[in-house]
């Protein structure tokens, strides 16, 4: 009788299987939640594949203490896309600084687009590490204040603090209507 | 104050994430839409500025790799396990009858055994998971891990089958409208009449204690008699309806195929 090592193995594919089950919805929120951070579209999907790959693989290492699986994999991306970061420019402090946004037939909504671009980038540089990171997980990623709080190992009290905090200061930049 | 305030802005963030509008959130909150207004207002240009959907090409190559890797990992874990499983000696016997059937499978079953479809994104037909609520509130999540797929051809017993991309799917996030395509490719022209899912396991969390349960199936398959029509030049997306159902006050649950909810539908395929 081995019941320890079928109990790990069906553990395993417990998680196995409920990490298959997120794949179609999250797939999505980690491009997203990449994108904001590297301004890059194409390699923000290839890192989202990514996580998931590095998921499986890890999924010995991953232990249900009070952080969900979809936290998890936010974690991932993270350490992935500051692994990106670092590897692919060590000149931006913020990466979004470069990107300029193509895609639009006309040249003026095109530059009106990149102006839009680089004020909402430059309110996003005035926040902190921190304040940054909690708007990305909760506009982009989709993630609960309590989820988010999983990822930042804060309170979801802490977390909502930020988020006001940091929405402010967001708009005293940008103001509201324009 | 700001405690109420913070819990409050951050509800209605949780709301526009899931697409309610943010007057809704306003007029809800009467006494602070003054405040709210504004801050919302600045999220949602925030969200506008980096709106970014990821293609679904990429989405699709991408999860064929996640897919492949599973399956590389299943057959990786399973190897070792079977190896020392044979080498016991209350097993050889077993595994000699297996053997056999095996055999006796290869010679024989050739004869009757459906074809086998490849997938293929450009492919003609598309089939689809949905999950019509029922006792669904019960669960967490519920897993239905599908090994194979068959289809039959009206008015005979020639079947073609396959294996789905997404072997996996959580009904729980697949409620009403929502469906999840598993598998896509070519499938032979005609007029097909019975569609079969064979599952190979099925586990629940419940919402209320958080234990993990298996539910029944009637059989170790789920059946549909639907006529559906599938042709060269249009794209037939099939969606088989599943519903979770609790039996009388045991805490008992099955697993039941909703023929109402289950339906094909037939698209032109997009120009080449």
């Amino acid at each position: 009788m081995n019941t320890g090592n079928s109990k790990n193995r069906s553990t395993i594919d417990e998680y196995e299987s409920r990490l298959a089950s997120l794949y179609e919805e999250y797939y999505d929120k980690l491009a997203h939640y990449v994108y904001v951070h590297i301004g890059n579209k194409e390699e923000a999907e290839d890192i989202a594949g990514e996580v998931f790959l590095r998921a499986l693989k890890s999924l010995k290492s991953y232990k249900e203490q009070g952080i969900p699986m979809q936290g998890w994999l936010f974690r991932i991306a993270h350490n992935l896309t500051v692994d990106y970061i670092r590897k692919a420019n060590k000149r931006r402090t913020v990466p979004m600084d470069s990107v300029i946004l193509t895609g639009e037939d006309n040249p003026v909504d095109a530059a009106e687009k990149n102006i839009e671009f680089e004020r909402v980038t430059e309110a996003m540089k005035q926040l902190t590490i921190e304040q940054r990171e909690v708007i990305n997980l909760r506009f982009f990623g989709g993630l609960t204040s309590k989820e988010a709080g999983d990822v930042l190992s804060k309170s979801d009290s802490a977390v909502r603090e930020m988020q006001r905090a940091a929405i402010e200061k967001i708009r005293g930049i940008m103001g509201v209507e324009r | 104050m700001i405690e109420d305030f913070d819990r409050i802005l951050d509800e209605c963030i949780d709301r526009i994430n899931r697409g309610d509008n943010l007057a809704d959130c306003l007029s809800d909150y009467p006494e602070y839409s003054e405040r709210l207004k504004p801050l919302l207002k600045s999220i949602h240009n925030v969200q506008k500025t980096y709106a970014f959907t990821p293609s679904a090409d990429t989405k699709r190559a991408a999860r064929q790799e996640f897919h492949a890797a599973m399956d590389k990992r299943r057959q990786a874990s399973s190897v070792p396990s079977f190896l020392k499983m044979i080498s016991r000696p209350a097993v050889l016997a077993t595994v000699a009858v297996l053997v056999l059937a095996i055999v006796g499978t290869l010679v024989i079953q050739p004869l009757f055994n459906p074809q086998t479809l490849v997938p293929n994104p450009d492919g003609n037909f598309a089939f689809l998971i949905s999950d019509e609520p029922n006792d669904i509130g019960d669960f967490e999540s519920l897993n239905v891990t599908i090994s194979r797929v068959e289809l039959q051809a009206a008015g005979s017993l020639k079947r073609i089958q396959f294996t789905p991309e997404i072997k996996t799917v959580d009904l729980t996030q697949l409620q009403g409208e929502r469906t999840q395509e598993i598998w896509r490719g070519d499938v032979p022209e005609g007029q097909y009449s019975h569609v079969f899912i064979y599952v190979s396991q099925v586990k629940g969390k419940l919402e209320s204690t958080g234990n993990i349960i298996e539910v029944k199936l009637p059989s170790s398959r789920l059946h549909l008699s639907v006529p559906f029509e599938v042709t060269a030049d249009t794209v037939t997306s099939f969606t088989f309806d599943i519903t979770v159902v609790a039996t009388g006050s045991s805490g008992k649950y099955i697993l039941k195929p909703q023929i109402g909810e289950s339906e094909a539908q037939r698209e032109q395929k997009p120009l080449e």
